[in-house]
C-alpha cells in the first residue's frame, strides 16, 4: 500500500513540478520589469510557503501515528520469534506460523550490519528492519495470508549478500 | 552598469580549476561505466561476477560522491575568490590529497579486492566474510582518510579566509541582517552558501575521520571495539552530510551566473539568508533518516529525522529553486548550453526532493529503505541537479574564458541527458516501488526488465556526458589564457 501511494505521490508531483519548470522556460523570452515580478512572486511564494508548510505539518502528523516500532500495543500480545543474521544466512526460531499470528520478530546479528526484509509471495516487502551486531531491533507483523514468507538481507554484509535467505511458511 | 558574464578573478585562479574539473568529470564519467555494467549485471545482460559487482559498487559511489565534491568545491573556490582572498595552495593540496586518495581507494579495491561499499558499514571493514583482508581494507580506508584531509584543509582556508574578511561566520550567515541590527542585504550568496559548506562539511569530515581511525585500528586489532550503534551514526553524519553539501557547493554557480544571464540582482534577503541558515543547521541534524530503520534509535531522533527533512525541502523549494523561477521568468533571457543546464540543475534538485522526503517518512522507509528508490531519489539530484551544476559550470567557463561557442549538438545533447537521466531515475524508483533491493549483484527475474531498462537509459546517458566531456577538455587548455571574450549583456548583478 505504501509502496503504491509513494509512487503515485511521486509521478502527480513530478508532472506539477515539469510542468512549473516548463511555464517558467515558455515565459522566459519576453522582458518585462523586475520590480513587478518581485511583488507578485513574493506573494505567490508566501501561499506556497503556507500550502507547503501545512501539507508537510499535516503529513507528519497523520504519518507518525503509525510507527512500525510501536505497533505492539496497537494489537495486544505477540509471538516471539527471534532472528539472528549471520555471513550470510538467518536463524530463525520459529519457521512455522498460522494466519492471523501477530508477530514480533526480535533481530540481531552475530557479526556485521544486515537488513531483516520480510517478504510475502508476490515479493513485496512486508515490514523490515536492520540486524545489528550488539542490539536487538523489534519489528511487528500480523500474517493475513498463507504462505511462504521470504527473509531477505536488506544491508549489504559482503560478497554472498545477495543469497542470503530464509523462508516462513504461514498456514491456514 | 553593464557587466559582463566573466568572474573578474585572478587568472591563476581560473587556471587552478581546469585540471581538477577535468578529473572529477573523468572519475564521473568513469563511475557512470561502471554503474552500467552494474546495472548490465542486474539485468543480466552480461554475467557479471558477484565480488566484482561490489567492488564497482564501492568504487562507483565512493568515486562519484568524491569527484562531484571535488568539482563542487572548485565552483565553490571559484566564485568565492571575488569575495575574500584565498590561498590557492590549500585548494592545490587538496588536489593532491585528492589524487593520492584516490590512488589508494582504487589499489584497495582492485588489487586487494576490498569492496566494503562507499558506507564502510563497521564492522564490515574487519569482518569480510573471506572476500577482502587487511591490506586492501586499510588502504581503502586510509585513501578516504586522505581525501577527506585534503577536503578538511580546503574548508578550513576557505572558513579562515571568510571569518577574517567578515568579521565571523554569523555575519557571513547574515545573523545581523536577520536579527534586524543591520539594515539592508547581507552577504553575497556565494559567501553565505560557502559559510554553510564550511560549517557542515567541518562537521562531517571530523566524524568521518574519527570512524575511519577507529575502523582502521579495528581492522589490525579486532579485539578494539567501538558500538556499532555510534559507529553507524558517525559513519552517517559523515556521508550523508558531505554528499549532500555537493549540491550547495554547486549552487553557488547558480546564484553567481543567472543573474549575470538574466540582469537581475540575487540579493542575500532576510529570507534568503533565514533558508540557509536552516539549511546549514538541518543538512546536519537530519542524518538519522539513514537510520529510521535502527528501532533502538531514540524515538525522538527517529521522529526528528522524519520532520527535519521534511523542513529541509523548503529551503530549496521556497527559496533557492522558487528564487532561480523568480529570476527567469519574463527575464528576456538569451539561453545558452550552460545557462540550461543551470536552469535544469535547479529541476533535477525539486523533482528528485519529491521522492526523498517520501523516502524520509518512517512508515514509507519500513517498506523501502534500501530498496532502489533510495538511489531514485539520490541520482535525480546528484544526476540531473548536482551534476547538472557542474556541466553547466563546465560549458560557462569554457564558453566566457576558452572561446566554445555552442553547438546545436550541446542542445541536443542537453535534452537527450535530462530524457535519460529521468528513465534512469524512473527505472529505480519503479524498482523500489516493486521493492527490488539496493546493492544486489543478482536479481530475480521479477526485478530484472527495470535494470535492462535502467541500463539502456544510462548507456545514453553515459555517452551524454561523453560529449560534454570531450567539449569541456577540447577549450579547457584555453581558460585563463584567453583575452576577454565578448558575451556580456546584463546589469550588474552583485555590485
Amino acid at each position: 500500500m505504501y509502496q503504491q501511494a509513494a509512487w503515485m505521490i511521486t509521478l502527480f508531483l513530478s508532472v506539477f513540478i515539469i510542468f512549473i519548470f516548463l511555464f517558467v522556460l515558455k515565459r522566459s523570452g519576453n522582458q518585462v520589469e523586475y520590480s513587478g515580478i518581485q511583488k507578485k512572486g513574493y506573494f505567490i511564494r508566501n501561499i506556497w510557503f503556507v500550502v507547503l508548510f501545512g501539507s508537510l505539518v499535516t503529513a507528519s502528523y497523520v504519518t507518525l501515528d503509525d510507527l512500525p516500532f510501536e505497533r505492539a500495543e496497537a494489537k495486544g500480545i505477540p509471538i516471539d520469534v527471534n532472528i539472528t543474521a549471520m555471513q550470510f544466512g538467518f536463524e530463525t526460531s520459529v519457521d512455522t506460523l498460522k494466519v492471523g499470528d501477530y508477530v514480533a520478530f526480535h533481530v540481531t546479528s552475530k557479526d556485521v550490519n544486515h537488513g531483516f526484509g520480510l517478504y510475502d509471495e508476490d515479493l513485496n516487502i512486508v515490514a523490515q528492519t536492520q540486524a545489528m551486531p550488539e542490539y536487538t531491533n523489534t519489528v511487528y507483523y500480523q500474517f493475513e495470508k498463507p504462505g511462504t514468507y521470504t527473509i531477505l538481507c536488506m544491508e549489504y554484509c559482503g560478497v554472498a549478500h545477495h543469497i542470503m535467505k530464509n523462508e516462513i511458511t504461514i498456514t491456514e | 552598469m553593464e557587466t559582463k558574464l566573466q568572474v573578474d578573478i585572478n587568472w591563476k585562479t581560473k587556471r587552478a580549476i581546469v585540471f581538477p574539473i577535468s578529473i572529477s568529470g573523468a572519475i564521473i564519467l568513469l563511475m557512470m561505466v561502471f554503474g552500467v555494467i552494474m546495472l548490465m549485471g542486474q539485468g543480466n545482460i552480461i554475467d557479471l561476477d558477484s565480488g566484482m559487482f561490489y567492488k564497482f559498487m564501492t568504487i562507483h559511489g565512493t568515486g562519484m560522491i568524491g569527484a562531484a565534491a571535488l568539482a563542487g568545491s572548485a565552483i565553490m573556490w571559484y566564485f568565492l575568490s571575488q569575495y575574500v582572498p584565498l590561498k590557492r595552495s590549500a585548494f592545490i593540496i587538496n588536489f593532491c590529497f585528492f589524487l593520492l586518495g584516490v590512488t589508494m581507494v582504487l589499489v584497495g579495491i582492485f588489487a586487494y579486492d576490498f569492496a566494503g561499499g562507499w558506507t564502510f558499514l563497521y564492522p564490515l571493514p574487519a569482518i569480510s566474510g573471506g572476500m577482502w583482508g587487511e591490506t586492501g581494507a586499510v588502504l581503502y580506508l586510509g585513501g578516504m582518510l586522505v581525501i577527506g584531509t585534503g577536503f578538511l584543509l580546503l574548508f578550513l582556508e576557505a572558513s579562515r579566509a571568510i571569518i577574517k574578511e567578515y568579521g565571523s561566520f554569523a555575519n557571513s550567515l547574515g545573523w545581523p541582517q536577520i536579527i534586524g541590527r543591520n539594515k539592508g542585504y547581507g552577504p553575497p550568496p556565494a559567501v553565505v552558501a560557502s559559510t554553510m559548506v564550511c560549517i557542515v562539511d567541518i562537521t562531517a569530515l571530523i566524524a568521518g575521520a574519527a570512524i575511519l581511525v577507529i575502523s582502521i585500528v579495528n581492522v589490525y586489532q579486532p579485539t578494539y571495539t567501538i558500538d556499532p550503534l555510534l559507529a553507524k551514526n558517525l559513519i552517517y553524519a559523515f556521508g550523508h552530510i558531505f554528499a549532500n553539501s555537493i549540491i550547495y557547493m554547486g549552487v553557488i554557480a547558480v546564484y553567481e551566473l543567472l543573474p549575470r544571464y538574466t540582469g537581475r540582482p540575487w540579493k542575500s534577503n532576510k529570507i534568503l539568508l533565514i533558508a540557509w541558515n536552516m539549511s546549514t543547521l538541518f543538512t546536519i541534524i537530519i542524518y538519522p533518516h539513514h537510520l529510521l530503520m535502527d528501532f533502538v534509535m531514540p524515538k525522538w531522533m527517529l521522529i526528528l529525522g522524519q520532520v527535519l527533512s521534511y523542513m529541509n525541502g523548503l529551503p530549496v523549494l521556497v527559496v533557492t529553486a522558487y528564487g532561480a523561477l523568480m529570476i527567469v521568468y519574463r527575464s528576456g533571457i538569451k539561453w545558452d548550453v550552460a545557462s540550461s543546464f543551470l536552469y535544469l540543475s535547479m529541476f533535477g534538485w525539486v523533482i528528485g526532493v519529491v521522492p526523498a522526503i517520501i523516502d524520509a517518512t518512517i512508515v514509507v522507509n519500513h517498506v523501502m529503505h534500501n530498496t532502489k528508490w533510495v538511489p531514485g531519489h539520490f541520482h535525480m539530484y546528484m544526476g540531473i541537479g548536482a551534476c547538472a551544476m557542474i556541466i553547466g559550470f563546465m560549458f560557462y567557463i569554457t564558453r566566457v574564458d576558452g572561446g566554445r561557442v555552442d553547438r546545436e549538438v550541446d542542445h541536443l545533447a542537453l535534452w537527450l541527458y535530462l530524457f535519460f537521466f529521468l528513465g534512469v531515475t524512473g527505472s529505480f524508483l519503479f524498482s523500489g516501488k516493486v521493492s527490488a533491493p539496493r546493492r544486489w549483484a543478482e536479481h530475480f527475474p521479477e526485478w530484472v526488465a527495470a535494470d535492462v531498462a535502467g541500463a539502456i537509459f544510462g548507456t545514453a546517458v553515459t555517452l551524454c556526458f561523453l560529449l560534454f566531456m570531450l567539449r569541456y577538455i577540447n577549450y579547457s587548455s584555453k581558460i585563463g589564457r584567453m583575452p576577454s571574450f565578448k558575451p556580456d549583456i546584463r546589469t550588474t548583478t552583485h555590485g
